[in-house]
């Protein structure tokens, strides 16, 4: 559990401080809130973390969440779609968007740097396509969806915490999860080892575009609409996120429980923000001081081990 | 085997490629009709962003003012993919000149750093009008330029909506206002014409923040509000996305009977919303007809049939009454 | 033998960092004479020669130079007395030209411009002198091979007055051809006057270019020996303080039926037309100079780089397997244990469990998913203690063990994986002398238990020590085999430079 002391940590100074600060701060009811605006962020959180294992980046998620919303909001709108189709065409195109990120990268052996910053132009221009560049209103016709609660706590957001809980099993218990922190600490190695480090990447990038069209889902139900500039510099976040849980943007090093946590550092600091009142450069003043002391703060919980780490950490929960 | 596979991966990536290339190739068909014809003027309309709605309108509205004036002029409409990408706007202004248009209608993206670019336009003797984002004035006095003004007066319009909500509230009762890009000057026109009418019916703004013109951060921005101030009456968006983002935190909230939300732009969702009572009224600036405007305005300079001033467009106030 | 015979006499010399590294170290140099020290890794060779080049301080202990007492205080000083070091890593600036490169330090100039013309001019005289000329003055550093860099940094030393050059393992990067040639411009030196010390673990150059061979171990010398006249296997025991027959194999031991055969396997220039086969509970050794192809010939049949042409068999049939991957050789049962451990072996931050259990871990795994824990840590607890792996748990890392240990994983994940065919190239590299002789008895077991094991080595005597057979490679060619009690030291040289000394190229095999 030491590994998640300093985590910890830095979410309860932070509830704490805004407690103290921010008005009607500490109420369940701010939590049950945060809590049912950051589905999509942790499900991204997910898929992030994993490319980020097998060292590489997908800068194009936020683009791929819009384009999958922009398909549902078409399918359901313009075309008059059943909720199923316009779901399943939805997931189809951040599954498509992520497929062309993987293979191109594996196939040409380009960064993955280079395809995902082509694809976040490529989906953003898609997506005004097909809107034709307008917000799509759909909330009547996904009642179904937005109804359902536990708690106060949304059906996207129960979803979000088993995709997250699932996601840590396969990282730490599969072959696959395995497979992925092998390739991301050594790819040479792993393929003398008779791994196929093509085929885990691609399945990887794949993965997480389908994930971004599932964060698009949870998202859409929630705001009733889609927005052709939904999503833009989400990228961004979700790296900052995963990086403040302590994954190594070098790979091979990374859980996603901690990324969650990262999620709910940014999603609680923006929050309590907010309440403040706290203008707009302060409030990127701040984020950012934020981003680098979480990171610090948690370097620290090596302290809690008795040796001394030699160089970097091992991937602590293989 | 391997080399197989690796071919076929290849094969769907090379597919995929060239289908995007064909959907964005039909999109993109529409932008290479104006051939040049002799003797009719050609005017460079040079539009901030593409991806946004509201400046979609005014592009279409232009279009289809053009069609159906073939024989008067050719229509050259440019924009940026980003609406704070000055650099990119500047380059266009500076392709138009280039290309010799006739007139230039423009809408900046920045209402300082484009007035450079635009009176070296007009020393090459092209006409320039200036439509939806105003220059700043003293930039203009520096510069020693008077460009003619063609477009909504912003603060008027954030006026009307508020004033339309001071009916709805009583004396005294707290307001919040959603920014957009504090940076934007029809973001600050607005937000100073809804702080206009809610003074001066005496309501108490008590907070105001930007969610960058987006509906995801409005919502959280909108969230975060109602819970610090548990008595809020009021939420004024200086946008329609955002105020869309603003009802999704309310509902999350249960708050949504008690706090009413005025938008602005009069996009087709907010008229839904406003069908089911969640948004109480917009703001129409008739993007269709600015740059319409513009261009007619910049033609009747060009014939010397009228003389460069600023001129107004219509700014009307939308409620639930007026769809149907 | 009289002070003023030596160039250099070095006595009671001790040093100590941590732990002490020289110990009560007496050494002497004549002009003209090629003095070569050897020793296992850590024996205080390298320091010996720092001192000497001024580098480092003893701690105690004097030097003498033509007579006079010789304390060096910096490189500069040493310089100054005509001692100079070329050093095995190399001390050149990539982007320099080579001329810029030679005369570092006092470049010709005329009031603060660089003397193009002349630095040319210099340059080129002097690479001629030293038979470099193929190599162009202007040529930035960084666009040369490994070897010609090194040649260059050894005419920078030349170029200024030197009469002690130390040379610290100056073959490590050359090609078979930069060995002669640099041979010869030693031997030019020689006769010019100059002492030179010699050091590198390459016993079998020794005897081609030394003429007294001083062994250190631990830090002492053990003793000084006649080149021309010592059998290497002396110098070996002097070395390691155990003889290598030890691990001796046995001549003419049974084998059983074939493994794999490989046959006509070409890659580039680097894999031309290479057949042999290896028998189960053989260990077939691969000789060879650097760059002769043993390490892309073994690449090649595991699928690490695809061959151009050629067939590799597993079995004794006829049915060629299908390698295109070295997935697709794991799943023929061979394995690859690559020359590069730490770059193309190991996975250095995880625990040496995973490292363990990687290739095989869908057997650990229920469905071909699921990881059991507790039967991966048992499985893998089994390996480490059954190959001896020092470890503090199978927990730590791989990073934090010795080179030694690290093998010793390496070797573990594959006998997990359950290869019949093992190819180990270079596996004792960089491991101490105890660690080697573990890994060799670790080889002749598992060669005992019915697997076929093929090992590339650049140390000649490790081979004769463990192999039941020997190929050897030149040129990309495959030369000459021999067969326990056929080989000479001497044979396998004269077919490891068949391929360079020319009239080869034709022959095939």
């Amino acid at each position: 559990m030491t590994e998640y002391v300093g985590m910890v940590f830095v979410v309860a100074s932070l509830i704490a401080i805004f407690s103290l600060t921010a008005p009607n701060f500490f109420q369940v009811e701010t939590f049950r809130m945060t809590a049912n605006q950051i589905p999509e962020v942790i499900i991204l959180a997910v898929g992030m973390t994993y490319v980020l294992i097998v060292a590489g980046i997908d800068l194009s998620v936020g683009s791929v969440l819009a384009l999958s919303s922009a398909v549902l909001g078409v399918c359901l709108v313009r075309y008059q779609l059943p909720l199923p189709v316009a779901v399943a065409a939805s997931l189809g195109a951040g599954l498509a968007c992520g497929a062309v990120n993987g293979s191109l990268t594996v196939a040409w052996r380009l960064p993955s740097f280079i395809v995902t910053l082509a694809m976040l132009q490529a989906a953003r221009g898609l997506t005004h396509i097909v809107t034709g560049q307008q917000t799509q209103y759909f909330r009547p016709m996904i009642r179904e969806l937005t109804s359902i609660s536990v708690l106060g706590l949304s059906l996207p957001f129960l979803i979000a915490v088993a995709i997250a809980v699932l996601g840590q099993i396969v990282l730490c218990r599969t072959v696959f999860g395995r497979y992925m922190v092998a390739i991301g600490t050594n790819e040479e190695a792993a393929r003398l080892s008779g791994i196929d480090p093509r085929r885990i990447k691609l399945v990887v990038f794949t993965l997480c575009g389908l994930l971004a069209a599932v964060a698009a889902l949870a998202q859409s139900t929630r705001l009733g609409s889609a927005t052709p500039t939904a999503g833009t510099g989400f990228e961004l976040e979700v790296i900052a996120a995963v990086v403040i849980g302590g994954t190594s943007l070098m790979g091979g090093r990374g859980t996603v429980i901690r990324s969650v946590f990262g999620v709910i550092i940014i999603a609680i600091l923006g929050r309590g923000l907010i309440q403040l009142g706290a203008a707009d450069p302060t409030k990127q003043l701040i984020t950012g001081c934020v981003i680098v002391a979480a990171v610090i703060v948690d370097h620290y919980r090596h302290s809690f081990r008795k040796a001394p780490l030699p160089t970097e950490t091992p991937s602590p929960s293989l | 085997m391997d080399r197989l596979r690796v071919s076929g991966i290849r094969a769907v990536a090379v597919g995929a490629l060239a289908m995007g290339v064909m959907l964005s190739g039909c999109a993109g068909k529409k932008e290479q009709k104006d051939a040049a014809a002799p003797g009719k003027p050609r005017v460079a309309l040079v539009m901030k962003s593409l991806a946004n709605e509201f400046f979609k309108t005014m592009e279409d509205g232009a279009r289809n003012h053009q069609r159906q004036h073939l024989d008067q002029y050719d229509l050259i409409a440019q924009g940026i993919p980003d609406e704070r990408d000055i650099n990119r706007q500047h380059d266009l202004v500076q392709q138009m000149i280039a290309q010799k248009v006739d007139a230039i209608v423009i809408a900046p993206a920045d209402s300082k750093a484009m007035v450079g670019v635009s009176k070296e336009a007009m020393d090459a003797g092209i006409v320039v009008v200036n439509i939806d984002n105003k220059f700043d004035a003293d930039t203009l006095a520096q510069e020693g330029v008077s460009i003619p003004f063609v477009g909504p007066d912003n603060r008027k319009g954030a006026r009307l909506a508020a004033e339309y909500l001071a009916q709805k509230l009583r004396p005294g009762d707290k307001v919040a206002i959603i920014e957009g890009i504090p940076t934007a000057f029809n973001a600050i026109m607005r937000k100073r014409g809804f702080e206009d009418a809610m003074t001066a019916a005496r309501m108490v703004i008590v907070d105001s923040q930007s969610a960058h013109w987006e509906t995801s951060e409005a919502e959280k921005v909108v969230s975060g509000m109602v819970s610090r101030h548990a008595d809020l009456k009021a939420i004024l968006c200086a946008n329609d996305s955002m105020a869309l983002g603003a009802v999704a935190a309310l509902r999350s909230a249960g708050r949504l009977d008690d706090v009413l939300v005025v938008g602005f732009d009069n996009i087709s969702a907010a008229q839904e919303y406003m069908k089911e009572g969640a948004i109480l009224c917009t703001v129409d600036q008739h993007a269709d007809q600015i740059a319409v405007e513009g261009i007619i305005y910049a033609l009747d300079i060009l014939e010397g049939a009228a003389t460069p001033q600023d001129k107004e467009t219509r700014v009307d106030l939308v409620t639930a009454g007026d769809i149907e | 033998m009289s002070a003023t015979q030596d160039l250099l006499r070095v006595n009671g010399l001790s040093k100590s960092y941590a732990a002490p590294v020289l110990c009560d170290v007496g050494f002497d140099l004549h002009p003209g004479e090629i003095h070569a020290l050897v020793g296992e890794n850590g024996a205080g060779k390298t320091t010996l020669a720092r001192i000497i080049a001024g580098l480092t301080q003893a701690d105690a202990g004097q030097m003498h130079l033509n007579g006079r007492p010789y304390a060096p205080t910096g490189r500069a000083a040493a310089e100054q007395h005509g001692v100079r070091i070329v050093m095995q890593e190399l001390n050149l600036i990539g982007t320099l030209t080579v001329a810029e490169s030679i005369f570092i330090g006092r470049i010709p100039s005329w009031f603060g411009f660089v003397d193009r013309r002349r630095l040319h001019a210099d340059a080129q005289e002097l690479m001629a002198r030293l038979r470099l000329d193929g190599i162009e003055p202007d040529r930035p550093v960084e666009t040369l091979g490994v070897g010609q860099q090194q040649l260059v940094e050894i005419a920078a030393g030349l170029s200024r007055r030197c009469d002690l050059l130390i040379l610290d393992e100056p073959t490590a990067a050359l090609t078979a051809t930069e060995v002669q040639l640099l041979f010869t411009q030693l031997e030019a030196l020689k006769d010019s006057g100059v002492g030179i010390i010699y050091i590198s673990h390459r016993l079998e150059e020794l005897r081609r270019v030394a003429d007294r061979v001083t062994v250190l171990r631990d830090g002492k010398v053990i003793g000084t020996r006649q080149a021309e006249t010592a059998p290497l296997n002396d110098i070996i025991r002097m070395m390691i303080g155990r003889d290598l027959n030890e691990v001796q194999r046995p001549a003419g031991r049974a084998c059983g039926p074939v493994a794999l055969q490989v046959r006509g396997l070409s890659r580039g220039q680097s894999v031309r037309d290479v057949s042999f086969e290896v028998r189960e509970g053989e260990i077939l050794g691969f000789a060879g100079l650097m760059g002769s192809g043993r390490t892309e010939t073994m690449r090649a049949i595991f699928g690490a780089d695809r061959p151009d042409a050629g067939a590799v068999i597993v079995g004794d049939g006829d049915t060629p397997a299908r390698i295109r991957s070295p997935r697709d050789a794991v799943r023929h049962g061979i394995a690859l244990l690559t020359e590069d451990r730490k770059e193309q072996g190991l996975f250095l931050p995880l625990p040496v469990r995973v490292n363990i259990s990687l290739a095989r871990l869908r057997a650990l795994a229920a469905f071909g998913h699921w990881i059991r824990p507790r039967e991966e840590s048992a499985v893998t607890r089994r390996l480490a203690d059954a190959l001896a792996v020092r470890c503090s748990s199978t927990e730590q890392p791989v990073a934090e063990l010795s080179g030694g240990n690290q093998q010793k994983v390496v070797i573990a994940r594959w006998l997990y994986r359950d290869c019949h065919v093992l190819l180990f190239d270079e596996p004792t590299r960089g491991i101490d002398i105890g660690a080697k002789l573990d890994i060799y008895r670790l080889l002749a077991d598992l060669a005992d238990r019915g697997k076929a094991i093929v090992v590339t080595s650049s140390d000649l005597l490790e081979l004769f020590a463990i192999c039941d057979r020997i190929c050897v490679m030149s040129g990309g060619h495959l030369v000459a085999t021999f067969k326990r009690g056929e080989w000479t030291e001497g044979k396998v040289m004269d077919a490891a430079f068949s391929g360079h000394i020319g009239g080869h190229a034709g022959k095939g095999a």
